[in-house]
């Protein structure tokens, strides 16, 4: 890992962290499972540039689904920035749950150009070719509900999905469907797994103050 | 002798006849197999162009659609497609492929820039059901019909990437021509299934440019339309009506088969060029001119005809000539049969008439001797009588007894020659009997040592005891005594005469040689013959006839009478008999 990475990486986690742990360490939790789809992609190989990964192959895009709870909230203020790093041809990470008007930097940490563009309804935007080195980084603000696909306009197989929701209270599970709510509101709610833009899994629930759930998927 | 020449002239006539028949059929046999040959192996040779021709465009065409399907592969990659595909932005889609496929059109398009070497006529994208996703502007994408558009649809969107001809009617005329087209699927990157198509038109390849006149002629026929180069319109209109006939039931595919068209004759192949495409099935159609190559044939058929007569002219040249060559020893071998023939006619006549003059004369002579037999009896009675008279002086009585011994002397010759003419006329027969002749030489030698011996003549013999010989005693005595006078008679005084006989396997041979002048050697040769006399004087008694009948006589016995030397004061004759014992059988007579 290279130094950039791992400061990357750290500064990804830090959010996260954030997220998870609020400063108040009150609230209801949930907790559980999502059945996870078997991979569908296998893993790519690039074709038309020189290796980053061990003989040509990319790092599989692991599984992951996002868990939310669905309902009124108001938007975060300030509006929060988050980063989807380019890295060895992928974007990292491949599914980013964002709360809308939430600031998305998209660094180039490979040395070639990348071309993040999208066209998905929820934003649209071509960030043009860039690299490294330019600065400021390019960035979008996701003021609107939904799936945004990400692509790289110059490696094909590249693709990076942020899920634009309207909570502040999501997660990404791990690689097994595990996942952790925490610092719930409590209130009657929907909890929705979102595994891919065709498959939602809901489940309302009910939430005390302290209240800990466990929701398995489906 | 008129009508052997007539016999030659029609043996030769017929024997040039049969040449010129063998030749001229030979020949023209020769001439239709090398024509029937060299027009199979014409037709195998058009052939055979044909197909390498039509392997050539056919690997050209392979290679061309394989290269336009592999840059439809690589367009279909693009990513902003697969995004507006994919991400539910289909409002990008043309805008999008326009930007990534600026050159698919860039020939279309003015500018300085060298566009691609098939540039295309439209692009349009399927969706999932194979309906053609409208663009907007359609110009800017390649204008297409309504119909067209329906046209290009597919059933479905397709897995595989389809090959398909559309026909654009040219603007304001009923003329026009097909597109090319290549559908290539695009595959969702999240579930590798196809979710769109690329429908790429391409101008198909200008036939003209390939067609020369007598090129092969290139077209296609799709959706009961024919294109193709290169022919008149009605001509055009028949290739069209055959082609509606036999396409459909797809008879003689891939195989050349003539066809006349408007009285010019081609060679036919039709082969299908999109086999399996969901698009309607289109036939490659490929015409090769024969007139060309009719042409040739008859060039080569009129060169052979030439050639043919040429021959025919040499071969009967020739079997003129081979036929004199072969008639000649013929009639030579026939003239000299006939010169032959009158030859031995001549001959024959000449034998015979000899034969008829030798017997007259032999008769003559007979007759002869015995007329003149009768007046020298009374002749030597006469004189006989005269002798025996008293009163004869001394000189007339020698002259009296002279014509005496004259008349004996005549009498010798009278009989000699009776006796010769009988052995000419074949009438006398030997009528053979052991002889002793051994015994009959002794007593001939006692005979002649009684007679005056004036000239001291000493005689020595050899003789076996007995030699038996086959003959007749009267004849073979004839022999001995002319041999032993003549011995004597040419003898020279003190002379002697040597007798000897000697006995071989089947003959004796006697040998009386004698001393005395020698036989000159030009007279040698003629000392058989009658009235030969030689040298020899009057004195010596004599009338040249007993060589002659000793040798005739001898000759009747299967034996001969031979002169062996005559020289240096001996003549040796020698006279051969044949051995009673060897003469089995009866006696061979000489005629």
């Amino acid at each position: 890992m290279t130094p950039a990475l791992r400061r990357a990486a750290r500064k990804v986690a830090g959010g996260l962290l954030a997220l998870l742990l609020p400063p108040c360490a009150a609230g209801a939790e949930i907790a559980g499972r999502v059945e996870l789809p078997r991979q569908l992609n296998a893993p790519v190989k690039t074709q038309n540039y020189e290796p980053v990964a061990s003989g040509g192959a990319l790092a599989p895009v692991k599984p992951a689904a996002v868990v939310y709870l669905e309902g009124e909230f108001p938007p975060a203020n300030p509006a929060p920035t988050v980063q989807l790093v380019q890295k060895g041809q992928a974007f990292i990470p491949a599914l980013l749950p964002i709360q809308v008007g939430t600031k998305v930097e998209f660094p180039n940490y490979d040395d070639l150009y990348h071309n993040v563009f999208s066209f998905s309804p929820p934003k649209r935007f071509d960030l043009g070719r860039y690299r490294t080195e330019d600065r400021p980084v390019p960035s979008q603000v996701f003021d609107k509900l939904g799936l945004v696909t990400l692509r790289c306009e110059i490696h094909s197989h590249m693709r990076g999905q942020i899920l634009v929701l309207g909570t502040p209270h999501f997660v990404t599970t791990d690689e097994h469907g595990n996942f952790r709510l925490t610092g719930l509101p409590a209130g009657r709610f929907v909890v929705k797994a979102w595994l891919d833009a065709a498959t939602t899994h809901a489940r309302p629930v009910e939430l005390g103050p302290d209240t800990v759930l466990r929701v398995d998927f489906p | 002798m008129d009508a052997a020449p007539n016999r030659f002239r029609t043996f030769r006539r017929r024997l040039v006849a049969a040449i010129m028949v063998v030749v001229g059929g030979l020949t023209s046999a020769g001439l239709w197999f090398a024509h029937r040959h060299a027009g199979a192996e014409a037709g195998r040779e058009v052939e055979r162009d044909f197909h390498a021709a039509l392997d050539g465009l056919r690997v050209v065409r392979e290679t061309r659609i394989q290269a336009l399907q592999q840059r439809c592969l690589s367009l279909v990659q693009k990513v902003r497609i697969h995004a507006a595909l994919e991400d539910d932005a289909l409002d990008l889609l043309y805008p999008n492929a326009r930007d990534e496929l600026s050159d698919l059109m860039a020939a279309a398009a003015p500018g300085p820039r060298r566009g691609p070497a098939h540039p295309a006529t439209f692009w349009r994208f399927l969706d999932l059901r194979g309906v053609v996703i409208p663009a907007e502007p359609a110009d800017d994408f390649g204008p297409l019909s309504a119909a067209e558009t329906a046209r290009l649809a597919l059933p479905r969107v397709p897995s595989t990437p389809q090959l398909g001809y559309l026909w654009r009617a040219a603007e304001g005329s009923e003329g026009g021509g097909f597109d090319q087209v290549i559908t290539t699927p695009i595959f969702s990157t999240a579930t590798r299934k196809p979710i769109a198509a690329l429908a790429v038109g391409f101008a198909a390849h200008d036939e003209r440019a390939i067609g020369g006149e007598s090129a092969v002629r290139r077209g296609l026929w799709a959706e009961h339309r024919l294109q193709i180069g290169g022919l008149a319109p009605e001509a055009r209109r028949a290739l069209d009506d055959h082609l509606r006939r036999v396409l459909p039931l797809e008879r003689g595919a891939g195989r050349a088969t003539p066809l006349t068209l408007e009285g010019s004759a081609y060679l036919l192949l039709f082969e299908p060029v999109n086999p399996g495409s969901d698009y309607p099935i289109a036939y490659e159609i490929s015409l090769y001119p024969l007139a060309a190559t009719h042409a040739r044939q008859r060039r080569l058929r009129w060169q052979i005809l030439a050639l043919g007569s040429l021959l025919l002219l040499a071969g009967l040249a020739t079997s003129q000539v081979v036929a004199a060559r072969l008639a000649r020893p013929v009639e030579k071998l026939a003239a000299d049969s006939a010169q032959n023939i009158v030859r031995r006619d001549r001959a024959e006549a000449a034998l015979e008439l000899t034969q008829a003059e030798l017997q007259r004369a032999a008769r003559f002579s007979a007759d002869a001797s015995h007329q003149l037999k009768t007046p020298l009896a009374v002749l030597r009675a006469g004189l006989d009588e005269l002798l025996a008279r008293t009163d004869l002086t001394e000189p007339v009585r020698e002259e009296l007894a002279t014509l005496v011994h004259q008349t004996h002397r005549l009498t010798g010759m009278i009989e000699d020659l009776l006796l010769l003419s009988r052995v000419d006329e074949g009438r006398l027969k030997i009528d053979f009997a052991e002889v002793d002749l051994s015994h009959l030489v002794a007593s001939w030698l006692d005979d002649l040592s009684f007679l005056p011996n004036e000239l001291r003549i000493s005689i020595t013999t050899d003789l076996p005891a007995a030699v038996a010989i086959a003959g007749e005693r009267r004849y073979v005595s004839m022999v001995l005594q002319n041999l032993f006078e003549n011995a004597r008679k040419y003898n020279r005084p003190d002379g002697r005469i040597h007798v000897a006989i000697e006995v071989s396997e089947s003959v004796a041979r006697l040998t009386v040689g004698n001393t005395g002048r020698v036989i000159p050697v030009s007279s040698q040769p003629h000392i058989f013959h009658r009235f030969h006399r030689g040298a020899a004087s009057e004195d010596v008694p004599g009338h040249g006839l007993g060589l002659n009948l000793a040798r005739e006589l001898a000759r009747l016995h299967g034996g001969d009478v031979r002169l062996l030397r005559s020289s240096g004061d001996w003549t040796e004759f020698e006279v051969i008999f044949r051995l009673a014992t060897s003469a089995r059988g009866p006696m061979r007579s000489r005629t």
